[in-house]
C-alpha cells in the first residue's frame, strides 16, 4: 500500500505541463529515491484522467479504455509517495472524484490509522485575468470557431448551461474545485500552488511546485523543457478564422498535428512581437469582485498555500489600447498567414520527399519479392543469358541457339 | 432542515414517488435521515422521477436496486456536472461537509432540467449494462446453425458491398443460409436505395461504429460543405469495387428480390429498424460505452444489445430539412448519372436513387426529439440490456 500520493489536479494554464515533463523525464531517477511517476508514455495521467470522468477527446478516450484502474493499482502497489498530475481532473464531479480518492486507498477523513492513504490534494492556480484569455486560446486550439466576445458571454452566464461556460469554471472555480476534492480530506493536506504574476523570476514557479510536491531535496534533471506556448491577438483570431472554414473537413488525428501542433505551436508561437491577449478593460470590475471572494473563501478555510493568495488578484489593467481579437489588425493576421502558408508548404514538401522515399523503398521491395517468387531455374537461365550477351561469343553463340529453336526471342 | 427535507425527498423517490421537488412537503413531515454522504445530484434525483412516472405509466414500480442504480449514476461527457437542488445548501445556510455552498453551478428545480441533462445520466448507465453484455462469450453455435452456415459448393462467389448499415445484415443473413460471401472472381453487389435512405443509413451505421454528430450536425456537416460522406457515396463505393473486383462484375442492386434470385434465396436480410430516436440514443450511448470497452468491440455490442432492443422502435427514421432539397436531389442526380455512365448492370431502376416524392402524411421533417430519446432510455433502465438478452437476442435470429 503507498503510504502518500500526491494528486495535482489542475489548474490548466499553470505550468502543468512543464512540471509533467519534469516528473515523467525523471520517473527512473524519483523511483530510486522512492517517489513513483507511474506513466508508461507521457499522457498516460491524461488518459486516466479521460477515463475516471468518462469523457471523449476527439477519438483518444479510445485508448483510455481501463486507464485509471490501471494507474490507481500502480499506485496502491508503490510502497512510498506517488504523483499524479493532469489538470483536466479539476473538472471532476463528486462522484468521480470520490471514485478516484477511493481506488487511491483513501479512506473517510483521510484517516490513515487503519492502513489507508494518506492523499494530499495539491491545486496550481492562476489569476482569472490570465485565465481567462488562456482559455478562450486553448478552446481555439481545440477546433472552437466562437469569438472572444461569444466566449466572455458564455463563461458569464450564471446557469452555465453551454458546455463551454461549464468546463471553464469546472476547471477554473478554485473554491468549487476544492469542495469537490477536498471535501473529504484536512485542510492541511490541500496545498495551493499560486503562479506568480508575470515578470518575476522564471524560477520562482518551479520553486514552488518543487516545494509542494517535496522535490526540492530530490535529484532531478530539469534541462527539459514541454511549454504550452501562447499565441498573439493575430495569430489566435487567424487560427479561429480556419477554424471556421476547415475544423468541420479535418478530422482530429489530422487536425492536431497539423493545426494544433504545426501552425498554433511550432510556428505561430514564435511571433512574440504582436499584441498579447488580454482580458478587455470593461470585465476587470467583475474579475476583480470574483476573485476577491475566492480569496477571502480559500483564506477562511485554512489550506496550506505556497506563495501567496493575493497573486490570485492578477496585474491592474494596462494602460495601452486593448487589442481586440475579434476585430484584429488585418495586416498583423495576414502577415501570420503567410507564416502558416510558409510551414505548411515546407511541411508538405517534406512529406512529398518521405512519400517519395517511401515509393522507391517499395518498388525494390516489390522486385525483391518478384525475384524472391521467381523459380531458380529461371534465374540461372536469365543469369546465363546475361553473361553471353556481354560478350560477341557469347552473343553468336545464343544466335545459333534462337535459330535453332526456330524463334527469335530477342526483345524488339 | 432543508437537507432532511432533501433525504425524505430522495427516500420518498427510491420508494416510487412521483412528486416534484418543489411540491414536497416544507412542514417537516417530509424529512428523513441521510442515506449517504453526499446528496445525489439534480440530474439523477430528476431522472428517479421520471423513472417512477414511467414505471407508473406501465402499473410498474422501480425496483429499489435500480432506483440506487440512479441515485449513485455519474454525469457523462461535457456539461454541468452533478448540480445541487434548488433550496438546499444555499448560501446562509448550513452544510455538513467541506463546502460552503455559495460555489459552483446555481442550484436548481430538478423538474427544470432540460431532457438532455437527463440523458447525461441515463446514457451512461445504458452503457454499463452493454458493457457487461461484453464480458460474456458469443454462445457456441448450434449443431443445425454450424450444418446451413457450410458454404455450398454451388453458391457463385460473391460479395455484398455498399451502405453499410444494410450490407453488414444481408451479409450476416446469407452466410446464415450457407451463402458465405467470398470465393474467386466474385461477382459485388452493392446494395443502394434512394439517396435519403442511404444517408439515414449512413447516420445509423455512424453512429454505432463512432458516434459523435447528431442527424442535424451530420446532415449540415456534409450537405454544407456540398459532398457526400463517404458511407454514403454510392459512385465512389461502385469504383471502389470495380477497381477491386472489376467492372463487369459489379452489380448495382436497387431491387432485393432480383438479387435474392440471382443468388438462390428466398429473400435477403435486413438489419433493426431504428427510428431517429433509437439511433439517437445508440449514439448518446455509444460515448460513455467508448470508455469502457475496446473500439472494435464497441459497434457489435450496440448491434447485439440496443440494436436488437430497438428494432422497430424510436419511431419513423429520420428526414432531411427541406432547406437541402436541393443539395439532395442534386447529389441523387449526379449518382445516378455516374452509375449509368459506368454501365455497371443494375438490378431494378436507378431511377430509384432520386429521392422520393414527400408523402402527404408527412407533415415535416423527422429529426430526433430530446424527450422521446429519454423515453426510450428509461425503458432501457427499468428493464436493462442484459448479457442473457444479448445472447437469447442471437438464439431467436
Amino acid at each position: 500500500m503507498s503510504r502518500r500520493v500526491l494528486l495535482h489536479v489542475g489548474t490548466p494554464k499553470t505550468g502543468t505541463s512543464y512540471l509533467q515533463d519534469v516528473l515523467y523525464k525523471n520517473r527512473s531517477r524519483l523511483l530510486k529515491q522512492d517517489v513513483s511517476y507511474p506513466a508508461d508514455r507521457f499522457d498516460a495521467h491524461f488518459l486516466a484522467a479521460l477515463d475516471l470522468m468518462r469523457l471523449r477527446w476527439g477519438g483518444l478516450e479510445a485508448e483510455a479504455v481501463g486507464a485509471w484502474d490501471k494507474l490507481s493499482a500502480q499506485v496502491r502497489e508503490h510502497d512510498g509517495t506517488s504523483i499524479i498530475s493532469h489538470e483536466i481532473l479539476a473538472s471532476a464531479s463528486r462522484s468521480q472524484v470520490a471514485r478516484a480518492l477511493a481506488s487511491l486507498g483513501h479512506r473517510p477523513g483521510g484517516d490513515t490509522s487503519d492502513g489507508g492513504t494518506e492523499v494530499h490534494l495539491i491545486l496550481s492556480v492562476r489569476d482569472l485575468v490570465r485565465q481567462i484569455p488562456a482559455e478562450w486560446q486553448e478552446n481555439v486550439k481545440h477546433r472552437a470557431r466562437f469569438g472572444y466576445g461569444r466566449f466572455l458571454e458564455l463563461i458569464q452566464d450564471p446557469e452555465r448551461a453551454h458546455r463551454v461556460g461549464a468546463w471553464f469554471w469546472g476547471v477554473q472555480e478554485i473554491p468549487d474545485i476544492l469542495d469537490r476534492w477536498g471535501a473529504d480530506l484536512p485542510p492541511e493536506r490541500v496545498h495551493l500552488v499560486t503562479v506568480p504574476p508575470t515578470g518575476g523570476s522564471p524560477e520562482l514557479l518551479w520553486d514552488r511546485f518543487s516545494t509542494a510536491f517535496g522535490l526540492a531535496e530530490l535529484d532531478l534533471k530539469l534541462t527539459t523543457q514541454r511549454a504550452n506556448p501562447s499565441l498573439g491577438v493575430p495569430e489566435s483570431a487567424l487560427i479561429r478564422r480556419i477554424n471556421r472554414v476547415a475544423a468541420r473537413d479535418l478530422p482530429p488525428q489530422h487536425y492536431r498535428p497539423l493545426v494544433r501542433e504545426l501552425l498554433a505551436h511550432r510556428t505561430l508561437s514564435k511571433r512574440t512581437k504582436s499584441a498579447r491577449l488580454g482580458l478587455p478593460p470593461d470585465q476587470y470590475p467583475w474579475v476583480r469582485e470574483l476573485t476577491d471572494s475566492w480569496i477571502a473563501e480559500l483564506s477562511r478555510r485554512g489550506y496550506d498555500v505556497v506563495g501567496d493568495l493575493q497573486d490570485l488578484q492578477g496585474a491592474p489593467a494596462p494602460s495601452g489600447k486593448w487589442v481586440d481579437p475579434d476585430h484584429p489588425p488585418e495586416r498583423q493576421v495576414a502577415s501570420a498567414a503567410v507564416d502558416a502558408i510558409k510551414a505548411l508548404l515546407l511541411d508538405n514538401a517534406e512529406a512529398h520527399a518521405e512519400n517519395e522515399r517511401l515509393r522507391r523503398k517499395l518498388e525494390v521491395a516489390r522486385r525483391e519479392l518478384v525475384r524472391a517468387r521467381t523459380p531458380r531455374l529461371m534465374r540461372s537461365m536469365e543469369w546465363t543469358v546475361h553473361r553471353l550477351e556481354s560478350s560477341g561469343k557469347g552473343r553468336q553463340a545464343l544466335e545459333v541457339y534462337r535459330k535453332a529453336r526456330g524463334r527469335n526471342s530477342r526483345p524488339a | 432542515m432543508s437537507r432532511r427535507r432533501a433525504w425524505g425527498w430522495v427516500a420518498a423517490l427510491r420508494a416510487g414517488s412521483t412528486t416534484p421537488w418543489l411540491a414536497w412537503p416544507t412542514d417537516g413531515t417530509g424529512e428523513g435521515d441521510a442515506l449517504a454522504a453526499e446528496l445525489p445530484g439534480a440530474q439523477q434525483l430528476a431522472l428517479l422521477r421520471r423513472l417512477n412516472l414511467h414505471a407508473a405509466a406501465a402499473g410498474r414500480t422501480v425496483p429499489t436496486d435500480i432506483a440506487d442504480r440512479v441515485l449513485g449514476a455519474g454525469v457523462s461527457g461535457r456539461g454541468r456536472s452533478e448540480l445541487a437542488l434548488v433550496g438546499v445548501d444555499e448560501p446562509g445556510q448550513s452544510r455538513e461537509a467541506g463546502s460552503s455552498g455559495q460555489f459552483g453551478p446555481r442550484p436548481v428545480d430538478p423538474d427544470a432540467l432540460a431532457d438532455d441533462e437527463l440523458l447525461r445520466v441515463a446514457s451512461a448507465l445504458v452503457a454499463d449494462d452493454v458493457a457487461v453484455a461484453a464480458a460474456v462469450p458469443d454462445p457456441e453455435p448450434s449443431l443445425v446453425e454450424r450444418v446451413r452456415s457450410v458454404r455450398r459448393p454451388w453458391v457463385r462467389s460473391f460479395v455484398v458491398v455498399g451502405m453499410p448499415w444494410r450490407a453488414d445484415a444481408v451479409r450476416a443473413d446469407l452466410t446464415a443460409r450457407g451463402h458465405r460471401p467470398g470465393g474467386r472472381r466474385p461477382t459485388a453487389y452493392l446494395l443502394a436505395e434512394d439517396l435519403e435512405t442511404v444517408l439515414v443509413q449512413a447516420w445509423t451505421s455512424r453512429c454505432f461504429d463512432q458516434g459523435g454528430a447528431t442527424w442535424r450536425g451530420f446532415v449540415r456537416a456534409n450537405a454544407g460543405a456540398g459532398n457526400l460522406p463517404p458511407r454514403a457515396d454510392v459512385a465512389r463505393m461502385a469504383r471502389s469495387a470495380a477497381y477491386k473486383y472489376g467492372a463487369e462484375r459489379v452489380r448495382v442492386v436497387l431491387d432485393d428480390r432480383l438479387m435474392a434470385d440471382e443468388l438462390g434465396v428466398p429473400r435477403l436480410g435486413a438489419p433493426p429498424r431504428l427510428g431517429a430516436h433509437a439511433v439517437d440514443l445508440v449514439r448518446r450511448v455509444g460515448e460513455p460505452l467508448g470508455l469502457l470497452v475496446a473500439s472494435e468491440e464497441r459497434p457489435r455490442l450496440l448491434r447485439e444489445t440496443l440494436g436488437e432492443r430497438l428494432d422497430g422502435r424510436g419511431g419513423p427514421p429520420p428526414t432531411l430539412p427541406p432547406r437541402w432539397d436541393t443539395w439532395l436531389r442534386t447529389q441523387a442526380e449526379r449518382t445516378r448519372h455516374d452509375l449509368a455512365a459506368a454501365r455497371y448492370p443494375v438490378l431494378g431502376d436507378l431511377d430509384q436513387l432520386l429521392p422520393r416524392p414527400l408523402g402527404s402524411e408527412q407533415s415535416g421533417p423527422v429529426v430526433p426529439v430530446d424527450a422521446e430519446v429519454l423515453s426510450l432510455a428509461l425503458g432501457l433502465l427499468l428493464d436493462p440490456v442484459t448479457a442473457t438478452a444479448r445472447t437469447q437476442g442471437k438464439e431467436d435470429a
